[in-house]
């Protein structure tokens, strides 16, 4: 039985994990949930599909949820997607919907009637990267407990080792999926963002080595993940492996090396007067030492290897 | 036009070390690069840079190369010495023009240098990696080969009274060739511990080096290098990969190893007519 929640539906990644199960024979229902009314949501037209509004920082919405259309639909798995993309998304509000809501959405899938899987979006961005650590970051490479990041990357690491505590206590058979950062927009990419100026600064004396996924792989990870069984925490890399000056270069972007003190003054200033996305206090790290997915336990386990790799062309054509 | 002039530069350069890169064995991740950074036109831009200095400056000789295995996963250990680096340059590029279809050795690096600029992104371009566990494991399951210098940074400066002295001798590359069942190669540098001697070093911590070495030249001295391979070490033969846990065997291992390189220092030194020649 297929039957499935899909949290964060009306995001890019939510609609083509929808598209994947539903191309599936064997997917009998989806229950899509977002925050936005069902009159602005552009989801495919299918009789197995289902939309409904939710908003999941708040415990009385994940109850309704849960007791009401999610066991009408004899619901079997969720894969749970929604956490707020900008970095500005900043505060307790943003926590409740990073954090909080899995705090309240597990306990309550595990005392589901008909729930048995769940499946967790995360992101490579919980690793520390650093000089002295790997550059090829396995499952068990050190989670960036760093005593001043950014609430972005802590609300990241929180809420992935909150789903990891539950794995062999819950009745649920739970899968934590790190993903290579996706580099496309309305993704929560910082890289994207960072790719919107024509010139890139970078710091000088330094290009590491980034792993860069599509929509694509990650939603057929996320399909894999939902019809396994297999617990535990995955990394699902990516098939672009490539330093940041080829990334900018590809993207049609100059770079422009400057010394790493003045990245951040220069990019909090452009935050403040474009009111972008980037912060360079996010990828400080990643921009001076190589950290590369190592996706072997989701190629034996899962058996997913990367197969889509980034269309470079259309990336720069759609930049600005 | 660029491409073919800069193709002319680097035979004229390389001379007999020219060779055809494309057979080095590589993990390319689709873009010309491998997961740790290498990328084949910088290795063949290096050796064509470091040939001038292996052939004119060095005249590097090479004895027992044929010791290296053509494939799998293999630890080259050698002694570590002169101030700067240009032994690590020099092993590199004797394994790269000695071995058939070429080898890219990983010469493993202190932790701090990936955090120097420029230098840790052209290194890493090169094949080096640094030295963390999980960096090194990876490599060896990929069956690639390790350039170690057991020493570490304290034989890189250590006292020209000390030359042809191996210091204290770390043991992660023992463990290693046994966890991997990887044979080691030991490897004599002569010539090296006498290019710079060191007169002091400053105790300054600049990103992450323990030290700043004051040498007695500006340059390294036109000393001759002599590389002298010894048979491989068969440690994945008379021990399993589950005796690296065992600190005793471990550092039966590392002792064996280190003699082997001693043994070869001293036969080096005993052939050789002098230090310019």
């Amino acid at each position: 039985m297929n039957r499935h929640l899909i949290t964060g539906a009306t995001t890019p990644l939510g609609r083509a994990l929808i598209a994947e199960l539903l191309a599936a024979p064997d997917t009998e229902a989806i229950l899509a949930v977002g925050i936005e009314p069902p009159s602005r949501v552009d989801l495919p037209d299918d009789p197995r599909l289902t939309y409904t509004r939710a908003n999941l920082a708040r415990s009385r919405s994940i109850r309704k949820l849960l007791f009401g259309p999610a066991k009408d639909l004899k619901l079997t798995t969720i894969a749970h997607l929604a956490q707020h993309r900008s970095a500005a998304a900043q505060g307790r509000e943003a926590y409740a919907l990073n954090v909080e809501s899995i705090r309240d959405l597990m306990p309550m899938a595990e005392r589901h009637p008909t729930l048995r899987r769940f499946v967790y979006r995360s992101y490579a961005e919980v690793y520390a990267v650093r000089a002295d650590k790997p550059q090829i970051l396995a499952e068990d490479h050190p989670l960036n407990l760093a005593p001043r990041t950014p609430q972005w990357i802590r609300d990241r690491v929180e809420a992935d080792l909150t789903v990891c505590t539950r794995m062999g206590m819950s009745p649920l058979s739970i899968s934590v999926l790190r993903f290579a950062e996706c580099l496309a927009p309305d993704m929560g990419s910082q890289l994207h963002d960072y790719l919107q100026s024509r010139v890139c600064f970078r710091p000088l004396g330094f290009d590491p080595m980034l792993n860069l996924t599509t929509v694509a792989d990650m939603a057929r990870a996320l399909a894999l993940a939902l019809r396994s069984e297999a617990q535990g925490v995955f990394n699902i890399p990516a098939w672009d492996t490539l330093p940041l000056s080829r990334v900018i270069q590809l993207a049609g972007r100059r770079a422009v090396p400057v010394p790493g003190p003045l990245m951040t003054p220069l990019y909090a200033m452009r935050s403040r007067t474009l009111g972008t996305d980037f912060r360079y206090d996010l990828n400080a790290w990643r921009f001076h030492f190589s950290g590369v997915l190592d996706g072997s336990r989701a190629r034996h386990v899962l058996g997913f290897d990367p197969t889509h790799p980034i269309d470079w062309a259309t990336l720069a054509a759609l930049l600005p | 036009m660029l491409k073919s002039l800069r193709q002319q530069l680097r035979s004229t350069l390389a001379g007999p070390f020219d060779r055809d890169y494309s057979e080095l064995r590589f993990d390319d991740r689709g873009h010309g690069y491998d997961p740790f950074g290498a990328h084949r036109d910088w290795v063949e831009g290096a050796a064509a840079v470091i040939a001038p200095l292996y052939r004119w400056y060095f005249r590097v000789r090479s004895y027992g190369s044929e010791q290296i295995p053509a494939s799998g996963p293999v630890i080259v250990a050698s002694n570590h010495s002169g101030t700067l680096p240009f032994d690590g340059a020099m092993l590199y590029m004797d394994i790269v023009h000695h071995t058939n279809p070429p080898r890219l050795p990983r010469p493993i690096v202190d932790l701090f240098v990936p955090s120097l600029p420029v230098v840790g992104t052209t290194f890493s371009r090169l094949g080096v990696v640094a030295g963390s566990r999980g960096n090194v494991h990876r490599l060896l399951n990929r069956g690639e080969l390790l350039l170690i210098f057991p020493e570490g940074t304290p034989g890189i400066g250590k006292p020209f009274s000390e030359r042809y002295h191996l210091q204290t001798w770390r043991e992660g590359h023992a463990e290693l060739a046994i966890r991997h069942q990887a044979p080691v190669v030991p490897v004599a540098m002569i010539g090296p511990e006498e290019q710079m001697p060191q007169i002091a070093q400053i105790p300054v911590s600049l990103f992450g080096a323990p030290y700043l070495p004051i040498p007695l030249t500006l340059l390294p001295l036109p000393v001759r290098y002599h590389i002298h391979y010894g048979a491989p070490i068969p440690l994945h033969r008379d021990y399993r990969p589950e005796q690296a846990d065992d600190p005793a065997i471990v550092h039966e291992a590392a002792q064996r190893i280190k003699d082997a390189v001693q043994c070869l220092l001293d036969h080096g030194l005993r052939q050789r007519e002098g230090v310019f020649t």
